[in-house]
């Protein structure tokens, strides 16, 4: 009992991480319409920038700094906001399939430097004893895990309630207009290339700090944690949850997760032990069938977008 | 009231004694081994094979008497070789499964996160059949609790550097290509060149896939060595020589094993290596080797070839030895008998059911054992890494022969000397 408790933990706090990368993504593409492929890389850059800040010097590594905590975290936000700007500067004014195809261009070439900058990132050989906060304080994996998971909680917490103030002021109907009519937005007067910079900075940011979480709290990385089947994983939880519904999307990441983890529980439950060596086949498919009836029952996701109205349209 | 009071005694006598009796008996069957591997994804194909060979392992320790009298189960789980799936298995393995031990998995990437965030905190012993990555046994971050039954380059590196220096070869430059692999070779060369009675003078890395690799070669020379230790691809290697002799190197050179193929040697010209040597790991051979060969072809009606087949197989059977030998199944406990399945002394017990059978009868009378498996003996160093034989190569008359092979107790004196 105890240890499924504590696997519960270890789970709901991969699903928060994750669930902070599916609503930048949701702010990209559920309430701007940007087709952002390449989520990874922006995952990625947040990762390893906490790594770099956070981890103490050694022998081999050119830049670890070996600073607090929340500096690697701060630092992680900064360097993939100002990557986003960058990114997004040269990228922005493309539509929906170019736009997706430059930045899952952009999200592979980051995993190769990755690879490649040896001394910055550790190489192949991945990126190890990156420090986890209060981890020799607590004592125990398992508090650490519980503390861990208040943080993310927290964390989560902060994120959902900013972009829930932000998607409800102006600036959040615009970026509607913008999805929804482009040409009409611009035609009020509204600079539809600032807005999506704007959506695009934020969304990516998020997805830095959800890898600068990822990175504290596992304790290393490596490029493999960052090749591109995590960008469709995330689109998926955005689908399923309900994309332009934030409370949806999170949501759809519990939802999808908990399907890749309860797969692999299910495949070992009911395969029997000398065909284990093909259950994996089966918890693929199992994966993708729950994923398409999803789909086939709940096209606009678990909980759509909520219809919004004038308040002054019950005034009648 | 006096039924409660003796109802309330009972259970509290019950609470009491309880955990003592789980302690004594230690063991409720069956006993479970925990396993990931990437049984889809791009690691897919190998994998199935490496499946198998566990299945095999537990089919043998099963018909061997299994753990403590229990039989055994393993829980395997797929990575689809990324990290976070993996971690994920893990986690649910140890906390859930309540699994006191782990087979896995392939890919680096995976087994990393696996050691930093589960097996390492929680003190869950973990055998690899095929992560090579050096940082994970090297910084100790692992605790201790993380082994592998496969040779890494450290093997190739210290048999390459000891016959540098056997054969004389002084001013050592290294050239080397700039991958995992290229850096791991060159660190422990260079570790180990030194206190062999060599001595390098320059290491120049490149990046594969040039037209030339005149600016290297260059760069190497202007440190005056005598001799070169190329490490990279044959491909590159056949431009690097080629530069590096008309430029005037000398031809003492020192070849890794991805060297040893006509392709190299024709790009050449055989004739310019006359005094060049190779480097590659050795066929293992021997009885507990053949045995575990005839077993696999009988249980699948195909041979074992294969990358890590013979190496998951022993990573199983060790786990399954160390358990026996635990005096209690808890991580701690086996991590310490996992260092005893190949002791000094011990009596000798290789692969199949009824050497499993004798190596119980053994731990049961307190006798220590000496596992040879199905690649040859199986003896950790400190790192929890393993080593295996080598061979040298040159070439004559055009073609590559075998120069001598350095066995597998001359390659355990080496890593005492070197570390």
């Amino acid at each position: 009992m105890i240890g499924l408790a504590s696997y519960l933990v270890f789970f709901f706090s991969i699903v928060l991480i994750l669930g902070i990368v599916a609503l930048g993504l949701n702010l990209q593409w559920g309430y701007t319409g940007l087709f952002n492929a390449g989520i990874v890389g922006f995952y990625a850059i947040g990762a390893y920038t906490h790594a770099i800040v956070t981890s103490p010097a050694k022998a081999g590594m050119i830049a670890n700094l070996g600073l607090p905590w929340a500096f690697g975290i701060a630092g992680a936000m900064v360097t993939t906001a100002f990557a986003a700007w960058l990114v997004g500067l040269v990228t922005i004014r493309l539509r929906g399939d170019y736009l997706a195809i430059s930045t899952y261009g952009i999200a592979v070439s980051i995993q190769l430097v990755t690879l490649n900058l040896e001394s910055l990132t550790g190489g192949p050989n991945g990126f190890p004893g990156i420090p986890r906060p209060l981890f020799t304080t607590l004592g125990s994996p398992a508090l650490f895990n519980i503390f861990f998971l208040g943080v993310l909680v927290v964390v989560t917490g902060l994120v959902y309630w900013g972009l829930e103030r932000i998607l409800r002021s102006p600036w959040g109907r615009v970026l509607k207009a913008i999805r929804e009519d482009e040409t009409a937005a611009v035609a009020l007067g509204k600079s539809a290339l600032r807005f999506r910079l704007e959506a695009f900075v934020i969304g990516s940011t998020l997805m830095g700090l959800a890898g600068a979480l990822y990175a504290s709290y596992i304790g290393f990385v490596s490029p493999y944690d960052f090749v591109p089947i995590l960008t469709f994983q995330i689109w998926a939880m955005v689908i399923v949850g309900g994309s332009g519904n934030n409370l949806g999307v999170l949501l759809g990441t519990l939802l999808v997760w908990a399907i890749w983890a309860a797969s692999g529980v299910a495949v070992t439950k009911l395969v029997p032990a000398a065909y284990a060596a093909q259950g994996g086949a089966l918890q693929v498919i199992l994966i993708g069938l729950v994923l398409v009836l999803a789909l086939l029952f709940r096209p606009r996701g678990l909980l759509g977008e909520a219809a919004t109205v004038s308040r002054h349209a019950a005034d009648d | 009231m006096k039924h409660l009071l003796t109802l309330a005694a009972v259970l509290a006598a019950g609470a009491l004694t309880a955990p003592n009796q789980t302690s004594a008996q230690a063991v409720s069957c069956p006993v479970k081994i925990g396993g990931i591997l990437p049984m889809t994804g791009s690691m897919a194909p190998i994998t199935k094979k490496i499946a198998e060979a566990a299945q095999l392992a537990l089919d043998h320790i099963n018909q061997g008497g299994g753990i403590k009298g229990c039989p055994v189960e393993l829980v395997l789980r797929d990575d689809q070789g990324q990290p976070t799936v993996g971690v994920d298995a893990a986690k649910y393995l140890v906390e859930v499964e309540r699994v006191p031990a782990i087979t896995g998995t392939i890919s680096s990437g995976v087994t990393g996160p696996i050691i930093s965030s589960i097996t390492g905190p929680s003190k869950i012993v973990q055998i690899s059949c095929c992560s090579t990555a050096s940082a994970f046994t090297l910084d100790g971050r692992s605790g201790g609790y993380f082994f592998r039954t496969l040779p890494t380059s450290k093997t190739q590196a210290f048999a390459t550097a000891s016959e540098i220096a056997r054969r004389g070869l002084k001013k050592t430059a290294i050239i080397y290509v700039n991958t995992d692999f290229g850096v791991d070779m060159t660190r422990f060369i260079k570790e180990a060149l030194p206190k062999l009675g060599g001595e390098f003078v320059v290491e120049v890395p490149y990046t594969d896939n040039q037209p030339s690799y005149r600016a290297e070669v260059t760069k190497a020379l202007a440190a005056k060595p005598e001799s070169l230790m190329l490490v990279g691809f044959p491909k590159d290697a056949v431009t690097i020589v080629r530069e590096w002799l008309s430029l005037g190197g000398s031809p003492k050179i020192a070849l890794n094993n991805s060297m040893r193929v006509m392709d190299f040697v024709n790009g050449v010209g055989p004739k310019f290596l006359n005094e060049s040597f190779g480097m590659d790991n050795a066929q293992v051979a021997g009885a507990t080797v053949d045995a575990f060969n005839k077993a696999f072809a009988e249980k699948y009606k195909y041979d074992s070839n294969g990358p890590g087949v013979h190496t998951q197989y022993d990573a199983l059977m060790v786990l399954g030895l160390a358990m026996n030998i635990a005096k209690d199944l808890t991580g701690p406990s086996i991590k310490d008998a996992v260092r005893q399945v190949h002791a000094a002394g011990g009596a000798q017990v290789g692969t199949g059911p009824d050497e499993f059978k004798k190596a119980v009868a053994l731990i049961k009378e307190g006798k220590p054992i000496k596992y040879f498996g199905a690649t040859g003996p199986i003896e950790f160093d400190a790192n929890g890494d393993v080593t295996g034989p080598a061979l040298v190569w040159k070439i004559a008359d055009g073609q590559i022969v075998t120069d001598r092979v350095i066995s597998i107790e001359e390659m355990q004196a080496l890593f005492k000397k070197v570390e």
